[in-house]
C-alpha cells in the first residue's frame, strides 16, 4: 500500500504531511505529558519488531501464497495509539528512506493511511470497544477475553486496511494522475486489501493470543481483574453504529462515483474490454472528473493553486513544433548527462591515477 | 568504597534471591563474583545500580515485576545509600558494561554512543569529544569512531561498550560476562584491557580461568548465599568447594590434576 | 524466505557504507542535502502530466550527483529493483484510457496516453534516485541532527534514530529465527499458520525484555528524557549556496522548458 512519489500531486502530499504532522505532534503532546520516558526504548523496540516481522513470510494454509502483516493494529494494542503512530511513522520512515518503500514526499499520505488508520480508528473505533463489550462473555472470563482479541485483531485489521486502501485510490484521484477512473481504481484496490486485511488480522491475532497468554499485562485494554467485563454494553452500540457511519460514508462516496462514471463501474465488472471502452475513454477524457462533486472540488482547488499539474498539453497550439524543438533538445539533455557521467569517470580515473603514482 | 548489609532480596515473595548477603570491596580492588546459573551475580549487580531493590524507586529501568520485590538490608556505595533520591550520585560514579553490547549500545555509531553519557552530565561538546577520543586512544580502538554499532563484529562491540562506560570516568566499573562468547584473541584483548584500568571493578562470569587472570577477589555465591569470599588463588583452587555450588576447577588447574 | 531477510540486512548496511563515503555531496550538510531533496521531489512531481519533454531536463540533478559523489548508478537501479514494478503499476494504463493523438512518428501515432505514462514513469524515477541519492551521501544520525533543527518533535527524532539502531539488530534476530525454523521444516516457504503466533510473539517478549534493559542502559547514563545530537558540523556558506543553487536552478525548469529551449538553439 506504499505509495510513491510519482502517484500524488504536491497539493495532496502537502496536505496529507499537515494531517500527519498535526496528529504526531498531538501523540507527542499526549505522550510527554503522561512523562512517561520509559516507553521510547520499548516503542523503539516495538517498531523495529514491526519492521522485522514484516519481512517474515507466513504460508496461508491451501494456497501455497504467503500474507506480511503492516503493524498498525499491533502496535496500538501493544503501546496504545499514540505512542503506536508515532512508532509505524518511523517504521514507515526508515522503510522510505532505505528501501525506497513509498517515496519521501508520499511519506505524509502513506503515514496517514497506514499508520493513522491502523493505529487511531483502529484503536478507538474498533479494539477499544470490542475489548470493552460483553461479547463471548458467556464464554467464561479468559476464553472470551481471547475471543476477543481475535475478534478484535481481524475486524480491525480488515477494516482499518480497507480505510487505507480507500484513501489511496481517494489521494490518487484527487492528485488526478491516473486515468484509471475513481470507481474501477476502487474495486481494484479495495478486494485485494480485504483479503490483505484478513490474513494481517489473522497473524495480528494470533501474535496476540499469544502474548495474552504468556504476558497479559503487555496488551492494552485486556481487563486483568476479569471483573468489569461486563460492564461495557454501551460501547458495542456504538462501535456497530460508528461502522454503520463509516460504511454507508464510504458506500456512498463509492456508488456516487460509480453512478457518476458508468464506464468506471462496468470496467471494473466486466473486465476491460477494449473495443466498446477506447471509443467511451479515448474522446471524452474532461468527463471523467468533472461529473462528480469531489473532483469537482478538486478542480477548484487546482485552478487556484496554480503549481498542481494542468490537464491540457503544454503548447498545444503547435504541436508539431514543440515537438521537434523537443526530441532534439531531449536528445541534447540525454548527451549532456552523458557527458557528464563520462567527464566524472574521467576525472575519477585521474585521481586514482595520480594517487596511484605518488 | 562499596558494602552490602545483610542483603536480602526477593522479585516475588516466598522466592528469595539473596538472602542475608554482606561484603565490603575496598578502593582498587577487583572483585569477581562468580557462581550457578540463578545464584544471584545479576541481582547483586542490579541492587547495587538501583535497578531493583530498594533503590528501584519510581522511574526506574526494570520491568513488569518490579511492584512485587521485596527486600532487606542496606548496600552503600562510598558512604552513600542506594535510595530513589541518590541515584543520579550514585550511577555517576558506577559504570555497568552489558552482557548483551546490543542493549548497551542503543545510538547508531560508536561516537555518538559515547557521546551520550557525558552530554547528558553536561559536558560541553568540544570537551565531550575530546574525552572520546581519549578513551578511544586509550584502548587502542581510535579505527571505531565513526563505525555503525550494527556493523561491527563481535569482538569489536564488546569493546565500544567498554569504551561507552570508561568515557564516563566511572569510580567502579562493572562487567556481566566481558569474555562471553568472544573469540581467543578478543578474550584476550578484554582480559589485557580490564588488567590495565585502575579503578575498582566486580566482574561476573563463568569464564573462571578470565577472572584467574584479572581478579584479587573472588566471591562465590550459591542459591543467594555467600559460599565463599577470598583471594582468587583459594576459591579457584579449590575444587571440593567449587564442585559443591556448581562449578568446576579452571581449566589450566583442572589439567593439572 | 531468508533471502529477502538477508537482502534486506545487506541494503542496510550498503547504504551505511555509501553514507559514509567522502565526497564533495557527502560534505554538504544534511540539512541543505535535506532541502534540495525535497523541492527536487516536489517539483518533479507538479510538472504537467504531458509534459515529458520538461521533465527530462530534471535528469540532470541525479546524474550530476552520482557523477560527483562517485555512487554507481548501477546500485541505485539494482537496490530498486522490487519497488519499481509497483510505481509502474498506475501508469500503465494510461494508454488505454487516453487515446487521444498527440504527433505521429511516420505511420505510429503517439497519444497523450502514452506520453503521460512515460512522464508518470518518470517521474517516479526521479523521485527514486533522488531520495536514494539522499539517504546514499547522508548518514542517518547527521539526518536526525538536521531534522531536529527544523524542530521535529524530539520524541520523534529520538525515535527514528533508535528504531534505525534496532531495525538492523531485530532483522538479524528475525534472520537466525527464521533459518532455525526452515532447518526444522525442509520444504515450506514460510512459517505455517500454527506457528504465526508463537514465533512473532516469542520474538515480541524478548524485545520487551530487550526494551528493559536498554532502558537501564540509558538510565545508567544520565538520560533524564533529552536527547543530545553530536553533529560533526556546522552550516557554511557553501551549504547555502548548494542550496540556493539548486533550488534556483529546479525553479527555472520547472517554469520554462529548458528542453525545448535547448533544443529551438539547434531548430531554428
Amino acid at each position: 500500500m506504499h505509495m510513491a512519489d510519482a502517484l500524488l500531486a504536491p497539493a495532496v502530499a502537502a496536505t496529507m504531511y499537515v494531517s500527519s504532522g498535526t496528529t504526531a505532534c498531538i501523540s507527542v503532546k499526549k505522550l510527554t505529558e503522561d512523562e512517561n520516558t520509559q516507553k521510547l526504548p520499548t516503542m523503539a523496540v516495538a517498531s523495529a519488531l514491526v519492521f522485522a516481522g514484516q519481512m517474515i513470510n507466513y504460508t496461508i494454509p491451501g494456497t501455497g501464497s504467503s500474507g506480511h502483516m503492516c503493524g498498525g493494529m499491533l502496535l496500538s494494542a501493544l503501546l496504545g495509539p499514540q505512542a503506536g503512530f508515532l512508532s509505524m511513522i518511523c517504521v514507515l520512515a526508515i522503510q522510505c528512506l532505505f528501501f525506497a518503500d513509498g517515496g519521501l514526499m508520499a511519506l505524509g499520505a502513506n503515514i496517514w493511511n497506514m499508520a493513522f488508520y491502523g493505529c487511531f480508528a483502529g484503536y478507538y473505533l474498533i479494539w477499544r470497544p470490542i475489548m470493552r463489550s460483553p461479547v463471548f462473555g458467556g464464554m467464561g472470563a479468559k476464553k472470551g477475553q481471547r475471543a476477543r482479541i481475535i475478534l478484535a485483531s481481524i475486524i480491525g485489521c480488515i477494516i482499518t486496511l480497507q480505510m487505507g486502501a480507500f484513501s489511496v485510490v481517494l489521494e490518487t484521484t484527487l492528485s488526478g494522475i491516473t486515468e484509471l477512473p475513481f470507481g474501477a481504481f476502487c474495486s481494484l484496490m479495495l478486494p485485494i486489501h480485504l483479503a490483505i486485511g484478513l490474513v494481517e488480522g489473522l497473524i495480528t491475532a494470533a501474535v496476540l493470543t499469544f502474548v495474552y497468554e504468556t504476558r497479559p499485562e503487555l496488551i492494552r485494554g485486556v481487563d486483568l481483574s476479569d471483573e468489569k467485563a461486563y460492564s461495557g454494553k454501551k460501547s458495542l452500540a456504538t462501535v456497530i453504529i460508528c461502522l454503520a457511519i463509516a460504511a454507508a460514508l464510504v458506500g456512498g462516496i463509492f456508488s456516487h462515483f460509480a453512478s457518476g462514471n458508468p464506464d468506471g463501474l462496468e470496467w471494473a465488472l466486466f473486465g476491460n474490454e477494449e473495443a466498446g471502452y477506447s471509443a467511451n475513454m479515448g474522446l471524452d477524457e474532461e468527463n471523467f472528473g468533472v461529473s462528480s462533486g469531489v473532483s469537482e472540488a478538486a478542480g477548484a482547488i487546482q485552478e487556484k493553486l496554480s503549481f498542481l499539474p494542468d490537464y491540457a498539453f503544454a503548447d498545444s497550439e503547435s504541436p508539431m513544433g514543440t515537438t521537434v524543438s523537443g526530441l532534439v533538445g531531449s536528445a541534447m539533455v540525454a548527451a549532456l548527462a552523458l557527458a557528464i557521467c563520462t567527464a566524472g569517470h574521467f576525472f575519477r580515473k585521474k585521481t586514482a591515477d595520480s594517487s596511484l603514482a605518488s | 568504597m562499596i558494602r552490602f548489609e545483610d542483603v536480602t532480596f526477593a522479585y516475588e515473595k516466598g522466592k528469595p534471591v539473596l538472602s542475608a548477603v554482606s561484603f565490603e570491596i575496598g578502593k582498587g580492588e577487583t572483585v569477581g563474583l562468580i557462581g550457578a546459573n540463578g545464584a544471584g551475580k545479576s541481582t547483586v549487580m542490579k541492587l547495587l545500580l538501583g535497578l531493583a531493590g530498594p533503590g528501584a524507586g519510581a522511574g526506574s529501568g526494570s520491568g513488569a515485576g518490579n511492584t512485587k520485590n521485596t527486600g532487606s538490608g542496606r548496600i552503600l556505595v562510598e558512604g552513600i545509600e542506594v535510595l530513589p533520591k541518590n541515584l543520579p550520585q550514585i550511577r555517576r560514579k558506577l559504570g555497568f558494561v552489558l552482557q548483551n553490547s546490543d542493549n548497551q549500545m542503543f545510538m547508531p555509531t560508536v561516537f555518538e554512543d559515547m557521546m551520550f553519557g557525558l552530554l547528558n552530565y553536561g559536558m560541553s561538546r568540544m570537551e565531550a569529544e575530546r574525552r572520546v577520543d581519549e578513551v578511544l586512544q586509550d584502548l587502542g580502538q581510535e579505527k571505531l569512531k565513526y563505525l555503525y554499532n550494527h556493523k561491527i563484529s563481535g569482538g569489536e562491540k564488546r569493546m565500544a561498550a567498554v569504551a561507552t562506560v570508561l568515557a564516563m570516568d566511572p569510580e567502579v566499573l562493572l562487567m556481566d560476562e566481558p569474555t562471553s562468547a568472544l573469540d581467543p584473541y578478543n578474550r584476550r584483548i578484554i582480559i589485557r584491557t580490564i588488567g590495565a584500568l585502575k579503578q575498582t571493578k566486580i566482574i561476573t562470569s563463568h569464564d573462571l580461568d578470565m577472572i584467574y587472570d584479572t581478579c584479587g577477589r573472588v566471591i562465590l555465591l550459591s542459591d543467594g548465599k555467600i559460599a565463599a569470599d577470598g583471594p582468587a588463588e583459594d576459591i579457584l583452587m579449590d575444587k571440593k568447594l567449587l564442585e559443591a555450588n556448581r562449578m568446576e576447577l579452571p581449566l589450566r588447574f583442572a589439567t593439572c590434576v | 524466505m531468508n533471502q529477502n531477510i538477508e537482502r534486506s540486512i545487506h541494503d542496510l548496511r550498503e547504504m551505511d557504507a555509501l553514507a559514509s563515503g567522502d565526497s564533495m555531496v557527502h560534505r554538504v550538510s544534511a540539512g541543505a542535502k535535506l532541502l534540495v531533496t525535497v523541492v527536487y521531489i516536489g517539483t518533479v512531481v507538479s510538472f504537467a502530466k504531458l509534459n515529458m519533454t520538461g521533465l527530462l531536463f530534471m535528469v540532470l540533478y541525479p546524474v550530476l550527483l552520482f557523477t560527483v559523489s562517485g555512487i554507481p548508478i548501477s546500485t541505485c537501479f539494482y537496490k530498486l529493483r522490487f519497488v519499481l514494478p509497483l510505481v509502474l503499476f498506475v501508469g500503465v494504463f494510461n494508454p488505454f484510457f487516453d487515446r487521444t493523438p498527440a504527433f505521429a512518428i511516420g505511420s505510429f501515432t503517439v497519444t497523450t496516453g502514452m506520453i503521460s505514462m512515460v512522464t508518470l514513469m518518470m517521474k517516479g524515477v526521479f523521485c527514486l534516485m533522488a531520495s536514494f541519492l539522499l539517504m546514499a551521501t547522508t548518514r542517518i544520525e547527521a539526518l536526525c541532527g538536521a531534522l531536529r533543527k527544523i524542530h521535529m518533535p524530539q520524541m520523534l527524532v529520538t525515535l527514528l534514530l533508535l528504531t534505525f539502531r534496532y531495525a538492523a539488530v531485530m532483522a538479524e534476530e528475525v534472520n537466525v529465527m527464521t533459518q532455525a525454523y526452515s532447518l526444522r521444516a525442509p520444504g515450506q516457504k514460510g512459517i505455517h499458520y500454527t506457528a504465526w503466533g508463537s514465533f512473532l510473539g516469542q520474538l515480541l517478549l524478548r524485545s520487551m525484555d530487550r526494551a528493559d534493559e536498554l532502558y537501564s542502559s540509558m538510565l545508567l547514563r544520565g538520560y533524564h528524557g533529552e536527547f543530545y545530537y553530536a553533529e560533526t558540523k556546522k552550516r557554511s556558506s557553501g551549504d547555502t549556496l548548494y542550496a540556493a543553487i539548486w533550488c534556483a536552478a529546479f525553479l527555472a525548469a520547472r517554469c520554462v522548458n529548458l528542453t525545448q529551449v535547448l533544443g529551438m538553439t539547434v531548430v531554428r
